[in-house]
């Protein structure tokens, strides 16, 4: 008789909890927003975000960009020689790499980078009584440690993501031409054809929301934190979990709804 | 002694209850402090005189009742609201908590930015007095994590009386300290009191510090006030349960 109950139970518990934890982002939003309404920017402890998140982070990027836009060349590269169109690989690498490998492997990476470290920095200062002496001393929590954070993102995330773009298109650049002897004019000809300035402001556009996305999930673990060092350890891996969760599903659906201004070719 | 004003309380708590889960810790509590005098607030631990003073300077938020300062409910009041409120008050942490991304000086230096004061010259001669005054003058440059409990504790002090406060909260400011430095740190708190007449709530467990600074003891035992006088009253006490808590007898055999 419990049988179906049990289940529905265990699944409605699941969506409350689900809901109430987008209740506790948009409440944090809320925040934010009169945060920055109220003028509170820190451009010191911003400035300190940009060069954490934006500077420190250029490595893993442009790395990640390169090869993955030079892997993507050979694989493409391979298949599209038996149709004989080897030369137009650098339009599809161009594009891809513009709407989607950039935003989201670049989202990817910073959201285990930053995302974890913003997570156990605030949960470690929120287990250790630091937020409630900011608190104590006359200083909003959201505007001391989430704004410069969120704006240090917004700024940081889309220029990343051109970064990793560039790079990985420099990369498919020497493989197409170097390894695979794709005649430069050729290679370049498809990339410039292919490419509009539509799919770069998509990849920007996406990064912009991943920026958000990644901050407003992170902060919230660390203000959240309890529970010593268990509680920080759980809160990081949440952060980078629920980050990069949020971060792929909400790229599905901002691709349809980029898609429907900026779209590619004729299909929809 | 006489700064002390008996007429109008300074801080109003009247019928504050607190419960985490199924522990009731503060179970309607009533106190008035007043302008300008030192009450220490002793008993057993884990009865929650941490979290009653957490409610005095709002980091916690009552079930029940509310806390007053100077007529205005704090127990309702929103979180920007209160930033500016507690302004008027300094706090010492069981645990210091200090920033440990700052230095020590930043970290004194904190109240006063956070006050809006810009002025580097006066920042930095008000940040050497308060650590001079906790006697850490030369350790200004240094980062938390390599002090001492003792000495974060200090530094804790100065940056709770940095921005001249009307009223300072200290949990538990002596522990872990040896004697020499316990009664710097309870002369100062007398000082405090007699220059700029700070009031001031101290939790501690040390009697000798409470028969040294207090104007009044209060004692808190099974969630509400269990005694509050003065410290000749408590000495004279007739109650066991507070003459076993002074002299720290606990009844048990060896």
């Amino acid at each position: 008789m419990n049988f179906p109950f049990g289940i529905l139970a265990i699944s409605g518990r699941w969506f409350l909890d689900f809901l109430a934890y987008l209740g506790e982002l948009g409440a944090l939003s809320g925040q934010l927003v009169e945060s920055i309404k109220l003028g509170a920017i820190r451009g010191r402890l911003m400035l300190q975000q940009i060069v954490t998140i934006g500077y420190g982070s250029q490595a893993v990027v442009i790395v990640t960009g390169a090869f993955t836009g030079a892997v993507f060349t050979a694989q493409s590269y391979f298949k599209f020689k038996d149709f004989g169109i080897e030369s137009s690989v650098g339009g599809i690498v161009s594009v891809s790499l513009c709407r989607e490998l950039g935003p989201v492997l670049a989202g990817l990476m910073v959201t285990g980078r930053v995302g974890a470290s913003m997570a156990a920095e605030i949960g470690t200062m929120k287990v250790s009584e630091q937020i409630d002496a900011l608190r104590v001393m006359g200083a909003h929590p959201v505007d001391y440690l989430v704004l410069p954070r969120f704006l240090a993102m917004v700024i940081s995330m889309p220029l990343l993501i051109s970064e990793c773009i560039a790079f990985g298109l420099g990369a498919s650049f020497l493989v197409g031409t170097g390894i695979f002897n794709i005649p430069y004019a050729w290679y370049w000809k498809h990339v410039v054809d292919h490419t509009g300035l539509e799919d770069v402001g998509f990849g920007m556009i996406k990064g912009f929301v991943f920026g958000i996305l990644i901050v407003l999930i992170s902060c919230h673990q660390g203000l959240i934190a309890n529970n010593g060092a268990v509680g920080v350890g759980l809160g990081t891996t949440r952060a980078v979990v629920y980050s990069s969760l949020a971060l792929l599903v909400c790229n599905f659906f901002l691709t349809f709804f980029l898609n429907y201004f900026f779209p590619l070719g004729s299909a929809m | 002694m006489d700064a002390i004003s008996y007429d109008k309380p300074f801080i109003r708590i009247t019928g504050l209850k607190k419960s985490f889960g199924e522990q009731k810790t503060l179970q309607g509590v009533d106190l008035d402090i007043y302008h300008g005098e030192t009450l220490v607030l002793i008993g057993p631990s884990g009865e929650g005189k941490s979290v009653l003073l957490k409610h005095i300077i709002g980091l916690l938020n009552p079930d029940d009742g509310k806390v007053e300062l100077e007529g205005t409910d704090l127990s309702h009041m929103k979180e920007r609201e209160l930033l500016k409120m507690r302004r008027r008050m300094g706090y010492l942490f069981q645990n210091a908590a200090l920033f440990d991304s700052l230095t020590v000086a930043e970290n004194v230096a904190f109240p006063l930015l956070e006050a809006g004061i810009r002025d580097r010259k006066e920042i930095n001669k008000r940040v050497q007095e308060a650590l001079e005054l906790v006697e850490l003058g030369e350790h200004k440059d240094k980062m938390p994590v390599n002090l001492s409990g003792g000495m974060r504790k200090r530094v804790g002090i100065a940056r709770a009386i940095i921005g001249k406060p009307d009223c300072v909260l200290y949990d538990e400011p002596t522990a872990g300290l040896d004697p020499i430095v316990t009664d710097v740190i309870d002369l100062m708190i007398q000082r405090l009191q007699k220059r700029f007449q700070v009031t001031s709530i101290v939790i501690t467990h040390d009697m000798g510090s409470v028969f040294k600074i207090a104007d009044r003891v209060a004692m808190l035992k099974n969630g509400v006030i269990y005694f509050i006088g003065t410290p000749d009253e408590l000495k004279q006490s007739s109650d066991p349960e507070i003459q076993n808590f002074i002299a720290g007898r606990s009844g048990m055999c060896a």
